[in-house]
């Protein structure tokens, strides 16, 4: 009776959180300090950068975490200039029932060079009221200025095993029966990421049924956009415009992302190759443009360009 | 080389069109050469009809001209510097003018040309020279003060006869072959701007193949996007580098003419190979695009433009021999279309990212599991709840509404959620507070007091409470912003599960 499971099921505490043992340790270590350096948290998606933020602002602030806890999404509030703002007015504040404040800063490798160093100087000028926690994929597109000011802390995409318990204790918590190829099919789609694996569970068992390896790969078919596979048919066959459209109809409409089309673009061709589809020379030069394109895109490029002219090498 | 300066009239005999406003200009130059000064002359009409041909022409007669347009900064400096000494002074040597022309007066606007329209009206009161203005609307504001103090000569546009013959002969001297029908379309289409007409003439041009009025037909001659479409018909038409360059010229965000660019080769190349090398090359011009935009250095658009331009129009092997429309980027109609429907995605992403801790860009990606979560009728009202979905939003995940039993069920279930949930921790807290056992309504209104008590039993440590005491102490004065905060805060805390 609360909504999605990614969020009833957010460990609150730092002993709660599942995998990345080392980095809890020295978490505690700080807790029990009461006091922390400017943190960075590097990892790939879901694998539990927010929750241990959270979590430890909760236990190193103490009763009164939400008066001194700031958290700022860097990717969507809008420009600079809005954050820095936030952040002075917040950072100005002393803490309140608490020995400093903690400003949360998701994302941040979607910051411009400028804003990251924007950012450093607020960083410098508040040191003795706020920590900062900053999240981001790529500790590598964050500036050097910025790594150096923080204890860079990288987190491991979640083990098979430790994802399988945490959606057991789930599964026992909601009475619903999983079978163990179940189970195990969703730590395969989730690849160490736990906010899917969470989420494809409670889409699973929203039919009411048993968690079996059918019913999660239902889910996960009904889950991946059929578009991704008719634009790829389409461009095969040579109907370049055919498979622009229905590229930009999907990243319009659905509003997907340019990294998870590539991610998808990759998973559907890989399946193409393994499963005798596809001829594997064809499929090495393929993967050298998507790598490309990949890269380009995470560089700063335009993704539809880039993903428009990644379909020509399907024609 | 384009054809409009090419062809540009040299004597005013030669300029088309507008015969009695030519006459008026003639007799206008004679007094000035007879020593007679005259008000200055004030050319309003549309554009491309020959009001900076009229002036150039006229510029042949004096010794020396100085022109000004609205590209340049017009405050009232400016004006005053480069032309308010030599307007009021005349040269040492006898009787030679200097002509002053000025373009676009009625665009002189906004803070970088303030002054400006007052700065005129005082050289035109104080100058020795001839001057001459132009200007595109006839009622605008800006003119108002001026239009007095000048020689107003309202020019029309050219007719079409006098278009197409224009056009025909730029034709036979560039040994184009076209058929007079599709000259007179373009001259139809161009609505009286010789100069569109020309340019359109010159995009068009093929010196292989005879222009056909199809080839004309669906051009949008002279809208908003004239010149980008002559830019994106230079690129894909032309394999001449210089042709590209000077095609690309245009006075649109580079970024966008990539983007027509882009929308267009697949229309016009067929080709694979051609396509596939000319894509390569718009991936690259983006590339350096985003690394100018990412680095601030702009001298990378240089590298771009070559690889959208030079690098598309030499994917080909041959240039097409067939007519195609050029096309707006279909992204840009799927987005505005497409507005409301993003504005609603968006709407719920936002709310995702409150709620849940996640960026617009992360919620959105958990769209497809909620899809099938709503299916199900209570989860479907449990989430809904919980994100505080409206009825429209929660439309975008399932197509029927949530049935009516089903919403009572669940709130019924909620409330009675929430008094058990109350009645806990009001329990909890009676307990933890055996040493102040006071009402909680109390403690929330009288915040400052009352929260040492609250914090004994959560911290262990003796000295760690002390800390605490002082920092309080210290803030309360300063804080008073935070103190209301705090009470909001502490009562979801209380009633929120």
């Amino acid at each position: 009776m609360s909504g999605p499971w990614v969020e009833k099921y957010r460990p609150q505490k730092l002993e709660d959180i599942v995998g990345q043992k080392q980095i809890i340790t020295r978490l505690e270590k700080y807790v029990g300090e009461g006091s922390m350096p400017n943190l960075m948290f590097t990892g790939p998606a879901g694998v539990g950068k927010t929750t241990t933020a959270l979590a430890l602002v909760k236990s190193i602030l103490g009763e009164y975490w939400r008066q001194n806890f700031l958290e700022l999404n860097a990717s969507d509030a809008r420009g600079i200039d809005t954050v820095r703002d936030r952040i002075k007015n917040f950072c100005r504040l002393k803490p309140v029932g608490a020995p400093f404040r903690i400003i949360f800063l998701d994302e941040v490798d979607n910051m411009t060079k400028d804003a990251q160093h924007a950012l450093r100087r607020e960083m410098e000028m508040y040191t003795k009221t706020a920590s900062f926690i900053l999240s981001c994929n790529y500790s590598s597109k964050i500036i050097d200025p910025i790594q150096s000011r923080c204890a860079i802390f990288r987190f491991a995409p979640i083990k098979g095993e430790e994802i399988k318990e945490r959606l057991q204790f789930i599964c026992e918590s909601e009475g619903f029966e999983a079978d163990d190829e179940g189970l195990q099919t969703i730590v395969y789609f989730a690849e160490g990421d736990m906010r899917k694996a969470v989420n494809v569970l409670q889409a699973a068992t929203s039919e009411g049924e048993a968690i079996t390896e059918e019913s999660v790969y239902e889910v996960v078919s009904k889950a991946k956009p059929q578009e991704i596979a008719n634009m790829i048919n389409k461009a095969l066959i040579g109907d370049f415009l055919g498979a622009r459209t229905l590229l930009r109809e999907t990243m319009v409409l659905q509003g997907t992302s340019g990294e998870d089309m590539v991610t998808q673009i990759y998973q559907e061709v890989s399946k193409r190759v393994v499963e005798g589809k596809m001829e594997p020379d064809f499929y090495i030069n393929l993967i050298e443009s998507i790598a490309d394109c990949d890269f380009r895109i995470r560089e700063g490029a335009n993704p539809s360009i880039q993903l428009e002219a990644l379909l020509t090498k399907f024609i | 080389m384009l054809w409009t300066d090419k062809y540009r009239p040299q004597t005013l005999d030669e300029v088309v069109g507008n015969n009695k406003e030519k006459k008026i200009i003639l007799d206008w130059v004679g007094n000035w050469k007879k020593g007679n000064p005259q008000q200055p002359l004030l050319l309003v009409g549309p554009p491309g009809i020959g009001k900076t041909t009229l002036a150039l022409v006229i510029a042949k007669e004096f010794s020396e001209y100085i022109e000004l347009n609205a590209s340049d900064k017009r405050s009232q400096d400016v004006i005053k510097s480069t032309i308010g000494e030599s307007s009021s002074t005349r040269s040492l040597f006898g009787d030679e003018y200097k002509l002053i022309i000025m373009d676009e007066v009625d665009g002189i606007h906004g803070t970088n040309d303030r002054g400006g329209v007052k700065a005129i009206g005082e050289i035109i009161k104080n100058s020795k020279h001839p001057m001459i203005l132009m200007a595109n609307d006839f009622y605008s504001k800006r003119l108002q003060s001026i239009k007095p103090k000048c020689t107003v000569i309202k020019m029309k546009k050219v007719r079409s006869p006098s278009i197409r013959k224009a056009l025909k002969e730029i034709a036979e001297k560039e040994e184009i072959k076209a058929n007079p029908k599709a000259l007179d379309l373009i001259a139809k289409k161009s609505n009286g701007d010789m100069r569109s007409a020309i340019n359109t003439l010159q995009a068009l041009a093929d010196n292989d193949k005879v222009l056909e009025p199809r080839d004309v037909e669906n051009l949008r001659i002279k809208d908003d996007r004239s010149d980008i479409f002559n830019a994106i018909t230079g690129v894909l038409k032309s394999k001449n580098p210089q042709h590209v360059r000077e095609a690309l010229r245009v006075d649109e965000d580079p970024t966008t003419v990539m983007e027509y660019i882009a929308e267009n080769i697949p229309r016009e190349y067929t080709k694979k190979d051609e396509i596939k090398k000319a894509y390569e090359n718009i991936a690259k011009a983006d590339l350096y695009f985003g690394r100018a935009r990412n680095s601030r250095n702009y001298g990378y658009w240089k590298y771009a433009s070559d690889f959208m331009g030079i690098g598309v129009s030499s994917s080909k092997k041959e240039t097409y021999k067939k007519f195609t429309k050029i096309q707006t980027p279909s992204t840009f109609t799927l987005l505005g279309r497409n507005r409301g429907k993003r504005n609603l995605r968006d709407g719920i992403a936002e709310k995702m990212s409150q709620k849940m801790h996640v960026s617009h860009a992360v919620a959105i990606s958990m769209f497809p599991y909620l899809e099938i979560m709503f299916n199900n009728d209570e989860l479907a009202w449990e989430i809904s709840d919980f994100l505080e979905l409206e009825q429209n939003e929660i439309k975008r995940f399932r197509k029927k509404a949530i049935p009516k039993k089903v919403i009572n069920k669940m709130e019924k279930q909620k409330a009675q959620m929430r008094v058990e949930e109350r009645d806990r921790r009001f329990e909890e807290l009676q307990n933890q507070m055996m040493n102040a056992p006071k009402e909680v309504v109390e403690v929330l209104e009288e915040p400052v007091e009352e929260e040492l008590p609250f914090e004994i039993p959560g911290i262990a440590d003796e000295p760690l409470e002390e800390e605490t005491e002082e920092v309080i102490e210290e803030e309360i004065p300063e804080e008073k912003e935070e103190k209301p905060k705090k009470k909001t805060d502490k009562q979801v805390s209380l009633f929120s599960f």
